[in-house]
């Protein structure tokens, strides 16, 4: 805090409470007596203070005026503007042709597509405020699986981008159809119509589920039935899309601030309205078909959308867990008998009939796919089309407790003839057993069927996790950025510290918030922590194509003393070895100085040193560019690079040769301090190494005495005046090195 | 002089839970408690009307020649874009000076909150929270005033 500005609001308060002008002007006099600029300051800052009203006044209003520019929510106006500012703009390549429809997370439009053929397709702009590039990422990662799809009941999804605004698209094939609930009223089908789309319906999902892709999204508005050749074909649409956007619908947030609730609770299974489970899988799907098929039957839903928007979330949450919806049948008696009559008209019958047809068997299928427990439910989409097919084959249903009567009442209306004959009993018998062992075979072949598919949804499911886990680690990147930004570094290191360093993929966002974070942690001594964020930053760099520039390298400066000074000298072995591996080949001479200083912080192992001579030749050919007497820069990097050059040939041992280096060293006008006390610390170490103790303790100690001073001091990230801070690092370890070498007791503090 | 009506909070509290939206992606897990929510959203919130400011400006930019004036406290003259810029200017200045300060500043103007919010997050009365804010926003517009470039 600055006292400064502390002082002037102790006198801004002061004064303020000081109604009367006058005597405010006349205690700030005496306040402020010998300090004019003070005086002038607070008096400057008590006449702003009468504008600072109508100022933020103003202020607030602007953020009003953002707030209703910003992408909406899920209110009607702002999509109407929405739909309406994008009408004859393009979205990539696609020109956008009038809108077809608006849902409940986005609007679809008609669109054109010239390249690179010519078709009209289907554009949906999702329009809540998400992060578009987690979206695209989900969906890029399910792209092969659904490229896969080949179904004549599954509409395409061809493509997904981001709008110029940000928002998430996607670009389906266009289906031009109903939706299937709609198309079965207004044509008034019968229940048996109702049931073969519906097992069409069936089919498509078991394809997806087949390739392993998922829908969760299934609802009336997402199955539309368009003509095809004169029959009616149902169309899936949407697949893949409600996986993209799912963060809406596993979390609190699908209630809008005005209670809304985004998504189709209706149509969700018990786990998926568990915020909390990720688990969901092809029986949940399954759970949302029955949900159709119910509505197909009864023209409602087993429980009402209204009721339970309205219930709140907990509520319903516990309505789809421990609910038992009733029957369909029930459902029907429930209704008022003018309302019972549309449904009946619309079904071709009279309500009675209605209600005896759905009594029995559809209650029992229906029932099984709303099963709480996802363990009784038909396993497969298959398992159910079946069910009803063998319900319109007026085959016996499996959606029930095995019960003998049933099954003779089955047979019986099946084989009224040979009831009548005297060899009823034999050939009931045979039958019976013929029909035992189909079914036999029919439920094994399921099973097999049904764990492979298991097998295939748990796999896309370690998928999404790994995926999961990469979004996260760079939203948390992004969000430790702001923080950086705003200076709340403890935060943002907080907030990084738990994530693995392999879910980091390259970016410069990354490395310059680990960067950041790592200096951070140095200049408060936290040398461990340092290394981890600066082990991100090298991991990252690594990933990184333009590696053989100096920006590898000079992170490398800080990055490798740090791991010595965090004691993790296998890190730091580990970490010197892996950058001479991919780095040595480096043609830059900056990056060769300072790869060989860093990599020759502690003796190394010949496997090091015979790498060194391609470096060396690199650095020693730029040293001829330096003149002692040119009045430049450029010595800095000469200093630190005949520096590195007598480095190395202490590690060979030829400490004379060292010495030379160290001299010439000292040529150079006006060094930077840390590397003096590099110079002054390397020479006592080959002095000692030749036996000359007496002038080798003068210079450690000199050394030591730099050193020492600039690490009492609160430490900075430094300059090329003051010496940079992994510099001075480099120097303490190499003053322990030396050390050891005189044999003196002391120690270097860490 | 705390004129702190419903009407603003609503506005601000309805910009934050954008901002959260956009920023987190709904993610409640990274936030340890509720002081640390508040304080991403406000950061977030900043960062967004910022961002939101300067594209505009560069859009605005050659249909505009005239330049900012904030001489004489005209500052209604100035557009909504380049005062939140201005405001964020003078912020960073302040951080400087008192990260306190700045921080009431944060949590009050870009997060919406309350005095009393705010006090509990900054473990100081509101009281404090009131007098920093006044303060505060007094030494902002004196800063705008003083760096503004008087142009006519």
């Amino acid at each position: 805090m600055d006292a400064e500005t502390t002082r002037e609001q102790e006198l801004f308060d002061a004064a303020m409470a000081i109604a009367n002008a006058a005597e405010r002007d006349a205690f700030l006099d005496r306040a402020c007596d010998g300090d004019p600029d003070l005086r002038v300051r607070v008096s400057k800052l008590l006449a702003a203070h009468t504008h600072t009203e109508g100022f933020f006044q103003e202020c607030l209003s602007d953020f009003a005026t953002a707030v209703r520019e910003m992408p909406p929510m899920a209110d009607g106006d702002s999509t109407q503007r929405l739909s309406e500012e994008l009408v004859g703009t393009s979205v990539g390549r696609y020109k956008l042709l009038k809108t077809l429809g608006e849902g409940g997370c986005g609007v679809v439009y008609l669109a054109e597509q010239e390249e690179p053929v010519r078709r009209r397709v289907a554009l949906k702009v999702i329009k809540l405020g998400m992060d578009t590039q987690s979206v695209i990422a989900r969906f890029d990662a399910e792209r092969q699986a659904l490229a896969l799809m080949d179904h004549p009941n599954i509409a395409k999804v061809l493509d997904a981008g981001a709008t110029e605004t940000g928002r998430p698209y996607f670009v389906m094939e266009l289906v031009d159809g109903v939706k299937i609930t709609n198309y079965c009223d207004d044509h008034n089908l019968p229940t048996l119509v109702r049931l073969n789309l519906f097992v069409q319906v069936c089919q498509a999902i078991q394809h997806a589920h087949q390739k392993g892709v998922l829908h969760r999204d299934i609802k009336p508005s997402n199955i539309l039935v368009a003509f095809h050749d004169g029959a009616p074909v149902p169309k899936v649409i949407d697949f893949g899309i409600a996986k993209a956007i799912e963060g809406r619908l596993t979390d609190e947030t699908a209630f809008t601030s005005d209670g809304q609730l985004i998504g189709t609770p209706a149509y969700m299974s018990p786990e998926q309205a568990d915020m909390s489970s990720m688990d969901v899988d092809t029986r949940s799907d399954i759970y949302s078909l029955g949900v159709l098929l119910y509505e197909l039957l009864t023209s409602r839903t087993p429980f009402d959308q209204k009721k339970l928007v309205q219930s709140g979330i907990d509520q319903l949450r516990r309505t789809l867990r421990e609910e038992e919806p009733p029957r369909p049948s029930l459902m029907l008696t429930t209704l008022k008998s003018t309302e019972l009559t549309v449904v009946a008209a619309q079904r071709c019958i009279e309500p009675v009939k209605l209600i005896r047809s759905l009594k029995g068997e559809l209650d029992w299928i229906v029932m099984k796919v709303l099963e709480k427990d996802r363990r009784r439910r038909y396993e497969t989409a298959n398992a159910l089309a079946m069910d009803i097919r063998r319900y319109l084959n007026d085959e016996p249903v499996l959606a029930c407790p095995p019960r003998r009567i049933y099954r003779l009442q089955k047979l019986a209306s099946r084989n009224k003839v040979v009831f009548a004959s005297g060899l009823i009993v034999l050939m009931t018998l045979l039958a019976g057993l013929g029909v035992s062992t189909r079914f036999y075979f029919k439920e094994r072949k399921e099973r097999i069927e049904q764990a492979r598919l298991r097998q295939i949804a748990e796999q896309a499911r370690a998928d999404e996790l790994q995926l999961q886990n990469v979004v996260d680690a760079r939203e948390k990147v992004t969000q430790a950025g702001v923080l950086v930004s705003h200076g709340d570094m403890e935060q943002a290191d907080a907030l990084v510290d738990a994530i693995p360093a392999n879910l980091f993929s390259p970016s410069t966002e990354a490395t310059s918030v680990f960067r950041a974070l790592g200096d951070w942690n140095t200049l408060n001594g936290r040398w461990q922590k340092a290394a981890n964020r600066y082990a991100v930053v090298v991991q990252v760099n690594q990933v990184d194509r333009g590696e053989l520039n100096s920006v590898a390298t000079t992170d490398l400066l800080f990055a490798e003393p740090l791991l010595i000074e965090a004691g993790d000298v296998a890190g730091y072995e580990r970490t010197r070895k892996t950058a001479m591996a991919r780095l040595a080949g480096t043609p830059y001479a900056g990056a060769a100085e300072q790869l060989l200083k860093t990599s020759l912080l502690l003796p190394a192992d010949e496997s090091i040193m015979k790498m060194m001579p391609r470096l060396e030749l690199l650095v020693v050919d730029s040293m001829k560019h330096y003149d002692p007497k040119a009045n430049d820069n450029s010595w800095i990097l000469a200093t630190w690079r005949c520096f590195a050059l007598a480095l190395l040939e202490y590690r060979r041992s030829n400490f004379t040769a060292s010495l030379d280096w160290l001299d010439k060293c000292s040529t150079y006008p006006d060094q930077t301090p840390s590397c003096v006390a590099s110079v002054h610390i390397l020479r006592s170490m080959n002095l000692f190494q030749l036996g000359d103790m007496t002038r080798a303790e003068t210079e450690l100690t000199t050394g030591q005495d730099m050193v020492d001073t600039h690490f009492l001091n609160k430490l900075e990230m430094g300059d090329n005046k003051t010496g940079r801070l992994g510099g001075w690092i480099m120097a303490r370890i190499f003053l322990r090195e030396a050390r050891s070498l005189s044999g003196a007791s002391s120690d270097v503090g860490d | 002089m705390a004129r702190e009506s419903a009407g603003q909070t609503l506005q601000a509290t309805a910009l934050v839970h954008e901002a959260w939206l956009r920023l987190f992606n709904g993610k409640t897990s990274v936030w340890q408690n509720r002081a640390h929510f508040y304080a991403s959203a406000a950061l977030a919130m900043r960062r967004i009307l910022i961002e939101r400011a300067r594209r505009k400006m560069s859009l605005k930019r050659g249909e505009r020649t005239e330049h900012v004036s904030i001489e004489d406290v005209d500052v209604a003259q100035t557009l909504p874009d380049e005062r939140v810029l201005l405001i964020d200017e003078a912020l960073q200045q302040l951080q400087k000076k008192d990260a306190e300060l700045a921080r009431v500043v944060i949590l009050k103007f870009f997060g919406g909150l309350t005095n009393v919010e705010v006090a509990e997050i900054l473990g100081v009365t509101d009281r404090t929270v009131q007098n920093k804010w006044v303060f505060a926003k007094a030494w902002l517009l004196e800063s705008i005033r003083e760096t503004a470039s008087p142009v006519i």
